[in-house]
């Protein structure tokens, strides 16, 4: 039975963001004492054995419109891009509030869609953006705005390598999924980008597609007395996986996936300080401090809001107009696409 | 002619997916996972996603297609599996020719003077991976009596281009400070660009006097492990000096090769059948990390310089004194080599800037 203060959630989707996220973090969550999984769907019998599995009480289906029936009060859309916009239209139907998972739909026109949707039943909508509640890049977003080492300068990211996810097919079909690495990366990293610095002056966007999706993507993008900023994405070889800050007086990189460290190297200073991002210290007592969220926990943190925004009526910290200005940006970049030179090929061209 | 392409997305499968491609060829990427699919998905190609040891689903991803190319790699058991499964495959499924990516590491990483086709070979080598190609070759031989698929078995050594884990190494140890080579890189280098290796593919894939034969093959030049590396030295912007000159006993066996040893004993070969995959992780696992010493910390050690070291393998690649020559494949395929040492190392060198190395040029040598 349900405790009367957690919050009733439906999966919508059992695939591999399921088995390596919303698995463990809906399982603490329960722990917390914040929300149950009391139903979920997916077309596939097997991928329901898989939750099955690790909930015992919440129910299998394998239509949305029944599983939709269920009392419940919040519905995590993680199925594929091409199916977020009728999934959250149908959960809005019936007084659902929504965490849809990234990214928010395959088209701009679809998040318009979903948000309209959300503000007509006048349910929350939550995109799945985590990153965001990382204390690496919370950091970030002070450093930039409290200006502590100075006016930012540039922005490098290189993120991606050899593609390991335990994907299906569809992920690799232009019909199902409209874009690679761009939408699959790069998505995150718009997000953060929008979020830091706002909308970009200037950008050009250059990738290695041919008829299919594109597997290394790089973008130039600059802002009108802002940084420049580049990023590199690829699921192709591997990269550096980093993100490099130049402050007017410091240096600061932080490694992909790596929630709570910081490497930072001020200008005039011959070393580099790397540690931990901890709760801030008492001054009249400086006890060691614990250790602010990992991965996992911001993933954790990211569905706290969300039931937090539910309770309180207020909006999550990633709503569903995040999601959309990160999608119309992507769509802006396969718009002015232009090839990437890949000069080795000489007289071959990828078809 | 649609050819399919066992194990399209590695780097020599996915180069000649995209050269095949670009030449308009009806071709049939083959792949183990879906995931594997993260490259090749830019081109629009009639994939199929199947288990390479299994002739049943082989046969039926190739139904229709008139040869095959054997690219896939995987480990010592695998490789011999996978021959003998791409065989019946090719033969339920009336595929009449096999091109099968052999190794010239049949004869030895570092192969006795006058080597070539007709010496003899043999599976006592010190590399799981030389001997398994050996039994695969072997194996092969033994399945094409039937007389159902015509087999070609190429031998190319260190095939280089985008990519290639020979360019890529070279790379990174040097961006790492451990870049190192067993007396001064004089030995001789084997070299064959990944282009190179597909002409002689295309060449196989017609020429009727192939069947049944296997071929050598190699870049026009000859070329040293010096003269190799050099070029992706100084694009990064490093010399000779960057790399630290050592004997050929202090190369390393590293533990995975340990692991490879102990995957293909029989003992655990009959356990492993028995065991998930999870198991079987775990068991490597604990392969990999058994015998590591146990290194007692030493707050007082000042030394924290990176170690440098050689595998076991390429120390004896870099003890190779014999050119092997590749005028069987000249002779009977017509193989010339389309791209000279120097192109193909240019155009590795710009790969190496494409994939985000620190290049500070594309020329492969200082002007």
């Amino acid at each position: 039975m349900s405790r009367q203060d957690d919050t009733r959630v439906i999966l919508l989707g059992c695939g591999a963001v399921v088995r390596q996220f919303y698995v463990p973090a809906l399982q603490e969550l329960e722990k917390l004492r914040s929300a149950k999984l009391v139903a979920f769907f997916d077309p596939l019998e097997e991928a329901r054995e898989f939750v099955a599995s690790r909930f015992g009480t919440a129910e299998p289906f394998s239509s949305v419109e029944d599983v939709l029936k269920v009392k419940a009060d919040l519905v995590i859309i993680a199925s594929p891009p091409g199916f977020h916009r009728a999934q959250a239209e149908a959960a809005f139907d019936q007084s659902l509030h929504v965490l849809c998972e990234k990214p928010m739909a395959g088209s701009s026109g679809d998040c318009e869609t979903m948000i309209n949707a959300a503000l007509k039943s006048s349910r929350v909508l939550a995109v799945g953006h985590y990153k965001r509640f990382f204390p690496s890049h919370q950091l970030i977003a002070n450093l930039i705005h409290q200006q502590t080492f100075g006016v930012l300068e540039a922005i490098e990211i290189q993120e991606g390598g050899k593609f390991l996810w335990p994907a299906t097919e569809s992920f690799f079909r232009k019909e199902q999924t409209p874009g690679g690495v761009l939408l699959d990366l790069g998505v995150h990293v718009f997000d953060l980008l929008l979020w830091w610095l706002g909308e970009p002056e200037h950008f050009t966007y250059q990738d290695d597609a041919g008829e299919g999706v594109e597997a290394n993507a790089c973008l130039i993008a600059s802002y009108s007395r802002g940084p420049s900023v580049s990023v590199r994405l690829s699921r192709d070889w591997r990269t550096l996986n980093t993100y490099a800050f130049r402050f007017e007086n410091a240096l600061v990189h932080l490694r992909v996936n790596q929630a709570n460290r910081v490497e930072v190297s001020l200008n005039g200073i011959p070393m580099t300080i790397a540690g931990e991002l901890r709760e801030r210290m008492r001054t009249e007592y400086p006890i060691e401090s614990r250790a602010l969220s990992t991965n996992p926990q911001a993933f954790v943190a990211q569905c706290l809001d969300v039931i937090d925004s539910i309770r309180n009526c207020r909006p999550p910290l990633v709503s569903g107009h995040d999601g959309w200005k990160a999608v119309k940006w992507i769509e802006a970049c396969y718009e002015r696409r232009t090839p990437l030179p890949m000069l080795w090929m000489e007289r071959t061209q990828v078809r | 002619m649609s050819v399919a392409i066992v194990g399209a997305s590695g780097f020599v499968g996915l180069r000649i997916a995209e050269q095949f491609l670009a030449e308009s060829r009806d071709i049939r990427p083959l792949v183990r996972s879906a995931s594997s699919l993260a490259v090749l998905a830019r081109t629009k190609a009639d994939w199929r996603i199947c288990d390479f040891l299994s002739e049943s689903t082989l046969s039926s991803a190739m139904e229709g297609c008139t040869a095959c190319v054997h690219a896939a790699i995987g480990d010592a058991n695998q490789i011999v599996e996978m021959a003998t499964a791409a065989y019946r495959a090719c033969a339920a499924a009336n595929v009449p020719r096999l091109i099968w990516l052999s190794s010239a590491s049949v004869h030895g990483l570092s192969p006795d003077p006058d080597t070539d086709e007709t010496s003899l070979i043999h599976d006592r080598h010190p590399f799981p991976y030389n001997n398994a190609k050996v039994r695969a070759e072997w194996q092969l031989e033994r399945l094409e009596r039937d007389g159902k698929v015509e087999v070609i078995r190429l031998r190319p050594s260190i095939v280089y281009g985008p990519r290639s884990r020979w360019v890529a190494d070279v790379a990174e140890d040097l961006l790492n400070g451990r870049a190192a080579w067993i007396n001064d890189g004089r030995a001789t280098c084997n070299a064959i660009y990944v282009d190179n290796l597909i002409e002689a593919i295309r060449l196989s894939l017609s020429v009727s006097e192939a069947a049944g034969q296997c071929f050598l093959l190699g870049d026009s030049e000859s070329v040293t492990w010096r003269e190799f590396c050099l070029p992706i030295a100084f694009s990064l912007g490093f010399t000779e000096k960057d790399f630290q000159s050592i004997s050929p006993e202090r190369s390393v066996f590293p533990r995975e090769k340990t692991f490879s040893s102990f995957s293909v004993s029989k003992p655990y070969r009959s356990i492993a059948a028995l065991l998930p995959d999870r198991a079987k992780r775990i068991v490597k696992g604990l392969a990999q990390s058994w015998r590591v010493p146990a290194i007692p910390l030493n707050p007082w050690r000042t030394d924290n310089t990176v170690k440098v070291g050689i595998s076991a393998e390429l120390a004896s690649l870099q003890q190779c004194e014999w050119r092997l020559s590749f005028s069987k494949a000249n002779r009977i395929l017509g193989y010339s080599p389309q791209v000279s040492f120097r192109d193909g190392m240019r155009r590795s060198v710009q790969w190496l800037k494409f994939a985000g190395y620190p290049s500070t040029s594309t020329q492969s040598a200082p002007s």
